[in-house]
């Protein structure tokens, strides 16, 4: 092995156990910071209009935050081994979890039936699937590791991500959810298995029909009334021609975008987030961020999440078993996928599809799964000193 | 213990592709990113900009009230609000707030369409603006954003997400109102539409009365901070007029009274064609009352369910241009045809379009808007430009057989046995013919048509208000012939506007001074300050100081004289001296027996203070042409009435006959029928009325503490008693008899009392 060890020997084993990745401790922190004054700033005008009080989404975002620090702090001293022993129960839990949106517990917003109401907080089944996917797959591989160089042992590794994928899909109608759950399994099997061939199959698959479909969609060869979702298609692809209603969230985006230019209107000066672009504060959060801090702020909060994402690669490279190196690629394919989805919807590169940007976007429940995972990735940073 | 499984190196050299691949889409993203802030940054920067000039809104603008010459208002404008829906706001957050939103705007505005408003919302979630209900007052408003505070306060309080009053606004707005109704219709005109005056002062003074709106508006400010920005909205002006609305509906009074009087007297139908008397100051050109009939509405012009428009359905440019030129009138008629109006044309189209040229006839001002031969109140111009060219001397007395041959027709005076030898003076009192052809010959056609331009019969009198007819070209005809200036001496063959005649009688009667007639005296801003005085405009003389005075004299004896020897003995309102002339002209076609009636008066006869010409056009009499007592009774009843309330007081001693007629009148007057206050008297000036003499107590509204409710009826508020002997006030402190002139106590009983003149 090319690791190098000397230096964990001198370690004292009391400073060992305070030991946590400091930059990637700094960085989310940094992220967590810039996310509420973001929230801030894009909510604070819908805000006082809807509720009288500019600091409405802020306090709440506030609130899950601290919240969070505290998650990440318990997640970051039980030792993940733990973890493995109640993966089962979270991860089946999860998934009943999904099917109480549809109990009285669940809740709809906007049209969208995707929450349930613990106590005073309502939480998001999607979120928790994702955090317990990780947990259970990454022990799950761990005991089927030999089985994954062959195509059925692949298959059989899907079949507890492809339950929730298609439960969070057909119950809470929630595509992008799915899609990033079934990517975050897509991503660890691909680092467990030694195989690169099917997963270019499938990638070249998935691209083609991909493709075919736009192509059809594009060329008027399918009739419109199929699904609400080839309508988003076509104004992705001419979002002008449908400026007035399903084009006009990305439109919007767009115009934030371009007017921010290099540098930006300044923090706080975003004209669009004054009822313009809907979900400013959410899923829309990077335009606001472009208008306001230009195309260097947006750069600098891609390095951010680069750094956030190289550090996470480090410390699943430094794991010291597969088990914690796997919690960390499933954080690492978590975080990557959503902010590439986000952005990629914010500048029409993919059709418009609700997806949060980590640590950012507001949304309680994201942040405090988000900052379990980090968590547990500062938990694992700490275990590989240990050895 | 087991082997602890380890990350190998061939997964960390994928966990390598995979940060590679992430980094490659970072790097796309980047690399779209800086695209779109190059390709398309400065069209969307723009676009960013002209989103947010729509945000701006309108604030509407206050129109100028129309007030009379006492300030109260015939016309103002008040605050109301549009109800404006929306939709989108209503179903936000799984339309929670859908329900208590449209159950709190039935509750609070009846008026509503409440099944239109529901399927509106249903069918259009994305809606953001759709006006609702216009007009709606403030207490109504008021109530809703009561009802919308509570629920704001239940929904913060409450555990649960609670839905609440949302997604509804109100935008400002005027709407126009008339608080005396009908009264002086025709002179007021009304609006419609986007404050867009028509007819009367408010077509003349559109834009006086109109003010500019305001705008508030958002910006971005040099440090691109968005800055709010309102531009208040300026008001209108408010004009002041010489209006008077007691003597207005004085005359209102009377011409209504004539009209029930007179219906279906001869012949089935109404009282008239029509009817039309201005009354005003003949020194200054000021009108104290102007009036049509039938009168409409203001408030509701459109609506003509209470006017009888029969008379206009039939015909209704007959009866406005006798003469054969009707191009030049018809031209100057203002257009109005609404455009509702014009929309419902469609389906019954000759029927709706008579009712559209009914109701545009009922809208315009007779007195200004329509013309007609004068007849023998023409005789006193042509006198006084006969005498003032120098042409006779007043001395000339000529010979009447009842007819006169010229050009081989015999053209007949009103008595066609004739009256022998006249002289000028009595030409004009008994009205005949030949007297004013002899005297027209005298003259020549080219100075009877100079004087007829020094008349202004040939322009328009510029009067203030909408919709003013030019009736020049058939009054003015210069290759008239013999026959032609012969009738035209005695007010045949050419039209004239009731304004034009009653502007250059009052130049004929105060001395030859020619003013323009106006009814705007002043111009004031919203802070009641004067911007504008409008002086009376002195145009010319047009006959000289003596002259007029002999015009004076002459007419004085048309009313003062014994019946026997004068056309308008019974035009005199008891007490008072009366100058003035008949005027009888038979109608186009003529020998149908159809003729317009008039009577130019004027009191006192020696010292003018007002003047009232009534117009009766084709009375509802069997003998038509013996009917000018129904303009001289109408001139009289409204006299009695105007003058003591314009503190003109009566010169002269009233017979038994008068006085009995006239107790009679003032009773029927206090039981109340009109509540239009008959005598007034001001504290400096208290006038004692002669016949109020008898024992009986009169109720007197001093000027100063008169008060209209808001039907425009005065309410009476003081007493005072009258010695039952002199018929002079009585201090109701001391209880000492006054003066009536000096307000002294008087010692003695003398019962004489000296007259003005």
């Amino acid at each position: 092995m090319a690791r190098k060890r000397p230096v964990q020997t001198k370690i004292k084993k009391k400073s060992r156990a305070l030991f946590v990745d400091p930059s990637m401790l700094i960085v989310v922190m940094l992220l967590l910071c810039f996310g509420l004054i973001m929230v801030y700033s894009a909510s604070s005008y819908e805000a006082s209009v809807n509720f009288s009080d500019s600091t409405f989404y802020l306090r709440k975002q506030l609130g899950a935050s601290a919240l969070g620090i505290v998650c990440m702090i318990v997640f970051s001293r039980i030792d993940y081994h733990l973890m493995k022993k109640f993966a089962p129960y979270l991860y089946l839990g999860s998934l009943v979890s999904i099917i109480l949106v549809k109990t009285p517990l669940g809740m709809t917003i906007n049209g969208a039936n995707r929450w349930i109401r613990l106590g005073p907080l309502s939480v998001q089944p999607a979120e928790i699937v994702k955090l317990a996917l990780i947990v259970f797959l990454a022990g799950f591989i761990c005991s089927r590791k030999g089985q994954l160089t062959y195509f059925r042992g692949f298959l059989k590794c899907m079949i507890p991500a492809l339950i929730p994928t298609l439960m969070i899909y057909r119950i809470t109608r929630n595509l992008s959810s799915a899609l990033i759950i079934a990517g975050i399994a897509v991503i660890m099997l691909f680092v467990a298995s030694p195989r690169y061939w099917y997963y270019i199959l499938g990638a070249l698959g998935v691209g083609g029909v991909g493709f075919g479909l736009v192509y059809l969609v594009g060329s008027g060869i399918l009739p419109d009334n199929i699904s609400y979702r080839l309508t988003r298609v076509k104004a992705w692809l001419n979002p002008e021609a449908y400026a007035s209603n399903e084009g006009y969230q990305t439109l919007q985006a767009l115009y934030s975008i371009g007017s921010g230019g290099l540098t930006g209107k300044g923090l706080g000066q975003s004209i669009q987030k004054l009822g313009l672009v809907p979900e400013a504060q959410n899923d829309m959060i990077f335009s606001i961020i472009c208008e306001e801090l230009g195309l260097f702020g947006a750069f600098a909060v891609i390095i951010m999440f680069l750094i956030l994402i190289w550090r996470l690669l480090l410390v699943a490279t430094n794991a010291p078993d597969l088990f914690g190196a796997l919690l960390v690629v499933g954080v690492m394919g978590h975080i990557a996928l959503q902010v590439i989805l986000n952005i990629a919807v914010v500048t029409n590169v993919i059709p418009n599809t609700g997806v949060t940007l980590p640590f950012i976007s507001y949304g309680g429940t994201s942040i405090l799964f988000l900052m379990a995972e980090i968590g547990i990735s500062l938990n694992v940073s700490r275990a590989q000193k240990a050895d | 213990m087991k082997k602890i499984k380890r990350f190998t190196i061939n997964m960390q050299r994928k966990l390598v592709v995979l940060f590679i691949i992430v980094l490659a889409a970072f790097i796309a993203l980047g690399y779209k990113l800086y695209t779109i802030t190059r390709d398309k940054g400065d069209a969307y920067k723009r676009q960013v900009l002209s989103q947010q000039k729509s945000s701006s809104t309108t604030l509407p603008f206050r129109r100028g009230d129309i007030v009379d010459r006492k300030g109260s208002r015939l016309a103002y404008s008040e605050k109301v609000y549009n109800l404006i829906v929306d939709s989108k706001q209503m179903h936000e957050e799984e339309g929670i707030h859908l329900e208590p939103t449209l159950s709190a705007i039935s509750s609070s505005f009846p008026e509503v369409d409440m099944e239109a408003l529901r399927k509106y919302v249903n069918e259009n979630p994305a809606s953001r603006y759709r006006v609702f209900a216009k007009k709606i007052s403030y207490d109504e408003v008021e109530k809703f954003e009561e009802l919308q505070k509570a629920s704001m306060a239940a929904s913060v309080s409450a555990d649960e997400k609670v839905g609440t009053i949302n997604g509804v606004w109100f935008e400002e707005d005027y709407t126009r109102k008339y608080p005396y109704d009908s009264l002086a219709c025709d002179v007021v005109g009304f609006v419609q539409g986007n404050n867009v005056g028509f007819y009367g002062l408010e077509g003349y003074y559109n834009d006086t009365l109109n003010g500019i709106n305001g705008r508030s508006y958002s910006y971005l400010n040099d440090d691109d901070v968005m800055e709010d920005s309102i531009q208040p909205a300026k008001d209108g002006r408010t004009l002041v007029t010489s209006l008077d609305i007691n003597v207005q509906s004085i005359v209102e009074k009377h011409i209504k009274l004539f009209y029930e009087k007179y219906k279906d007297f001869a012949r089935e139908g109404a009282a008239a064609e029509n009817i039309g008397v201005i009354v005003m100051n003949p020194n200054n050109g000021e009108v104290y009352a102007m009036a049509g009939y039938p009168v409409f509405n203001l408030n509701d012009p459109e609506n003509m369910d209470e006017v009888d428009l029969t008379p206009f359905m039939k015909s209704t440019s007959s009866n406005t241009v006798a003469v054969s030129d009707n191009s030049s009138a018809e031209d100057t008629l203002p257009e109005t045809v609404s455009a509702d109006e014009a929309a419902s044309v469609s389906n019954n189209e000759p029927e709706m379009d008579d009712l559209t040229k009914a109701k545009n006839a009922i809208w315009r001002n007779y007195c200004i808007s329509d013309s007609y031969e004068p007849g023998s109140v023409m005789k006193p111009f042509t006198v006084a430009a006969a005498l003032d060219a120098g042409k006779i001397t007043g001395e000339e007395s000529y010979d009447c057989p009842g007819y006169l041959e010229v050009g081989g027709f015999n053209i007949h005076c009103h008595n066609r046995l004739g009256d022998g030898l006249l002289t000028v003076q009595q030409g004009i009192a008994k009205s005949c013919n030949v007297v004013l052809m002899n005297i027209a010959f005298t003259m020549g056609k080219e100075e009877w048509l100079r004087y007829n331009r020094i008349f202004n019969f040939t322009l328009k009198t510029n009067i203030d208000l909408y919709g003013e007819t030019n009736a020049s070209s058939v009054a003015f005809n210069e290759n008239m012939g013999q026959t032609d200036l012969a009738v035209a001496s005695f007010g045949q063959g050419f039209n004239v506007t009731m304004i034009q005649m009653a502007a250059g009688f009052s130049a004929l009667i105060n001395g030859g001074y020619y003013y323009q007639p106006h009814l705007v005296t002043e111009i004031k801003n919203t802070d009641g300050a004067v911007i504008e005085e409008v002086e009376p405009k002195l145009l010319k003389q047009v006959i000289s100081e003596s002259t007029s005075k002999k015009m004076r004299d002459m007419l004085k004896t048309v009313v003062m004289s014994e019946p026997s020897e004068c056309t308008g003995w019974s035009a005199r309102p008891a007490g008072y001296t009366e100058g003035g002339k008949t005027g009888t002209a038979e109608k186009i076609p003529r020998g149908n027996g159809n003729y317009l009636i008039s009577f130019m008066g004027y009191v006192p006869a020696d010292d003018p203070q007002v003047l009232c010409y009534v117009i009766i056009d084709t009375p509802n009499h069997p003998q038509q042409s013996e009917s000018t007592r129904l303009a001289t009774t109408l001139n009289k009843d409204i006299m009695t009435e105007v003058l003591p309330y314009l503190n003109i007081f009566p010169t002269e001693e009233l017979t038994e006959d008068e006085r009995a007629q006239l107790t009679e009148s003032q009773e029927a007057f206090f039981v109340g029928s009109d509540g239009v206050s008959e005598n007034s008297v001001s504290e400096d000036n208290a006038e004692t009325l002669e016949e109020g003499g008898d024992d009986e107590t009169i109720v007197i509204n001093p000027e100063e503490t008169v008060s209209y409710d808001s039907a425009g009826k005065a309410i009476s508020q003081n007493e005072i008693r009258y010695d039952e002997e002199t018929g002079y006030p009585i201090d109701p402190s001391t209880g000492e008899v006054l003066d009536p002139v000096t307000l002294l106590p008087v010692n003695g009983n003398s019962s004489f009392i000296t007259g003005g003149d």
